[in-house]
């Protein structure tokens, strides 16, 4: 499903945002992604759904290499990743239903399809009763929760989180973890970059742990702490 | 309903046909509500559209209207024979028999020396001046009509040089300078609605392609969220497309409109001109297949800004995560 093999990011200036990562997510599973501000979490996440490019090693995603992936292939390679980010991402003039239904939209599902999935969609974060209403209009909870259902409604086989449950408090945290599960529990493979360690420790997921780039740790984190004991 | 995640829906050919078409009136439609939602910008834009192709196509109404002035004084020139005071009417006759006898002629008629006279001294207004004359100073004539074939200006030429060379012939007389003049000048006209269309053709299209930058600027969060939930650029793309077609049509139409208002307000004055003339001449405007070519026009000007702008700046939009 995801497969990293010695990928490395260099920035221009030399900064390494990734130095010879390898790991690999398979169907069904769901992992969390952890590490200081600035070890290289997001520039993993964007190289996956393609936003920047490695500089050396191979990335697999549903089978494809990456590398192979032809700028007119772009967007099909991200139809198949949901992707979820910690500021939404919602189009604000829109309303939920809008927003939602956008991936099918551009799919080319008809109207009665999209609503009937939308409408589903929503009724699975427990936004039934949003699909009029403006992103403007709902707190910052709800507005994840739209985000989420926007990645789920065209059933892609991988989730990507980035800091889903950043600016959340920990009861409306958990909730979003549970609607992953649940989504994980179907099949999609869910991977989430989270700071909250306390959240990590709770759930007992395996996790990935990045530092200045590199993979320190991949595995259950016992006392929050890496096997070599380093501290996450 | 998410019961599995490679469960996607089955979609049948007729479904996917029906989406897309479906998605295209949807995007068109859309595009039209934003420029309903943006009605100063538009407006401004739909008027320059419509004023810059008005000017061109009032000077080709202007142009199209003296060629047919032209044409039809050209093919009914006449060619005027003065004979030599010294041929009787019967060499006369005898001179228009032969003509008659030509084939690039279709009339000839035969106005003798006192004919002539009588005619001068009733238009001119000094039929007492002429009283005081001991002869009659103007020679027969023989008014030559070439056929439609020969009544070109290169042809009338050419059967002058032919038939002058008769001897009853003293002089002969064309009168196709003032047409070959406004030959020419219709010629620069067309000319310069060629050159002045071309300009204003480019300009509508830099606006357009400015117009439809400023609006892919406005939207380009918008944007890199679509890319980002897997939206071909082509996607993308098609409502500023359509808004492009929209622009067309609608300055088209305010173009169509403006012609046909000014060619009825200079039909007034023309008509009083060309009265004193004796001529019954009407300025004729844009016809319905003309109208049409001009809206056309007026479309393809505002696809081609919008697909200038699209092609290069929707592309250089790319999602950030941040």
């Amino acid at each position: 499903m995801i497969r990293f093999n010695n990928v490395s990011k260099a920035y221009s200036g030399g900064v390494i945002a990734l130095n010879n990562v390898s790991f690999s997510l398979a169907a069904g599973e769901m992992a969390f992604l952890t590490g200081h501000s600035g070890a290289g979490k997001s520039t993993l996440l964007k190289l996956m759904s393609l936003m920047e490019t490695s500089t050396s090693g191979s990335i697999h995603i549903n089978g494809k290499s990456l590398s192979e992936v032809t700028y007119p292939q772009i967007p099909y390679v991200r139809r198949g990743i949901g992707m979820i980010f910690q500021n939404h991402n919602l189009l604000m003039d829109r309303t939920v239903f809008d927003n939602v239904a956008l991936p099918l939209i551009i799919e080319g599902y008809s109207h009665k399809e999209t609503k009937k999935r939308v409408e589903a969609a929503l009724d699975k974060v427990h936004l039934g009763n949003k699909l009029k209403s403006f992103p403007s209009m709902l707190s910052g909870g709800e507005q994840q929760r739209v985000g989420i259902a926007r990645a789920i409604v065209n059933k892609p086989p991988i989730l990507l989180a980035d800091e889903p449950t950043g600016n959340l408090d920990p009861k409306l945290s958990l909730e979003i973890i549970r609607l992953f599960e649940e989504f994980n529990d179907m099949g999609v493979a869910v991977l989430i970059a989270t700071h909250d360690l306390g959240l990590i420790a709770r759930l007992r997921y395996r996790t990935l742990t990045l530092k200045q780039g590199s993979m320190i740790n991949d595995g259950l984190i016992e006392g929050m702490r890496t096997p070599g004991g380093d501290y996450v | 309903m998410f019961n599995h995640p490679e469960q996607k829906l089955k979609r049948s050919l007729i479904d996917k046909v029906f989406g897309r078409i479906t998605r295209h009136i949807q995007q068109a439609v859309g595009s039209l509500g934003d420029l309903w939602r943006t009605p100063f910008t538009s407006m401004m834009t739909i008027l320059v559209l419509g004023i810059s192709l008005t000017l061109p196509a009032t000077l080709h109404v202007f142009v199209k209207n003296a060629n047919s002035i032209s044409e039809h004084w050209g093919s009914a020139s006449e060619i005027s024979l003065f004979l030599k005071l010294s041929v009787t009417d019967k060499e006369a006759q005898q001179l228009v028999q032969r003509l008659r006898l030509y084939p690039e002629i279709n009339h000839v008629e035969y106005i003798s020396a006192e004919e002539a006279l009588k005619e001068f001294r009733a238009l001119s207004g000094f039929g007492e001046a002429l009283n005081y004359l001991d002869k009659n100073p103007l020679p027969a004539t023989v008014l030559v009509t070439p056929t439609e074939r020969s009544s070109q200006v290169l042809a009338a030429e050419e059967l002058l040089q032919k038939i002058v060379k008769e001897r009853e012939v003293e002089q002969g007389k064309l009168d196709l300078e003032w047409l070959t003049r406004l030959e020419a000048i219709t010629k620069l006209i067309e000319n310069v609605v060629f050159g002045l269309g071309i300009l204003l053709c480019l300009s509508v299209v830099l606006i357009i392609g400015n117009t439809i930058r400023l609006a892919i600027l406005n939207q380009k969060e918008a944007i890199a969220v679509m890319k980002l939930v897997g939206a071909t650029d082509a996607f993308i793309q098609r409502p500023f497309l359509y808004a492009g077609v929209w622009y067309g049509i609608l300055g088209g139409l305010i173009a169509s409109l403006s012609v046909t208002l000014l060619a009825y307000y200079f039909s007034g004055a023309i008509i009083e001109l060309t009265e004193l003339y004796q001529s019954n001449f009407e300025l004729e405007s844009l016809n319905f297949n003309e109208l049409i070519l001009l809206i056309a026009m007026a479309i393809l000007l505002g696809l081609a800004g919008s697909y200038i702008s699209v092609r290069k700046h929707i592309r250089a939009i790319e999602p950030t995560a941040d």
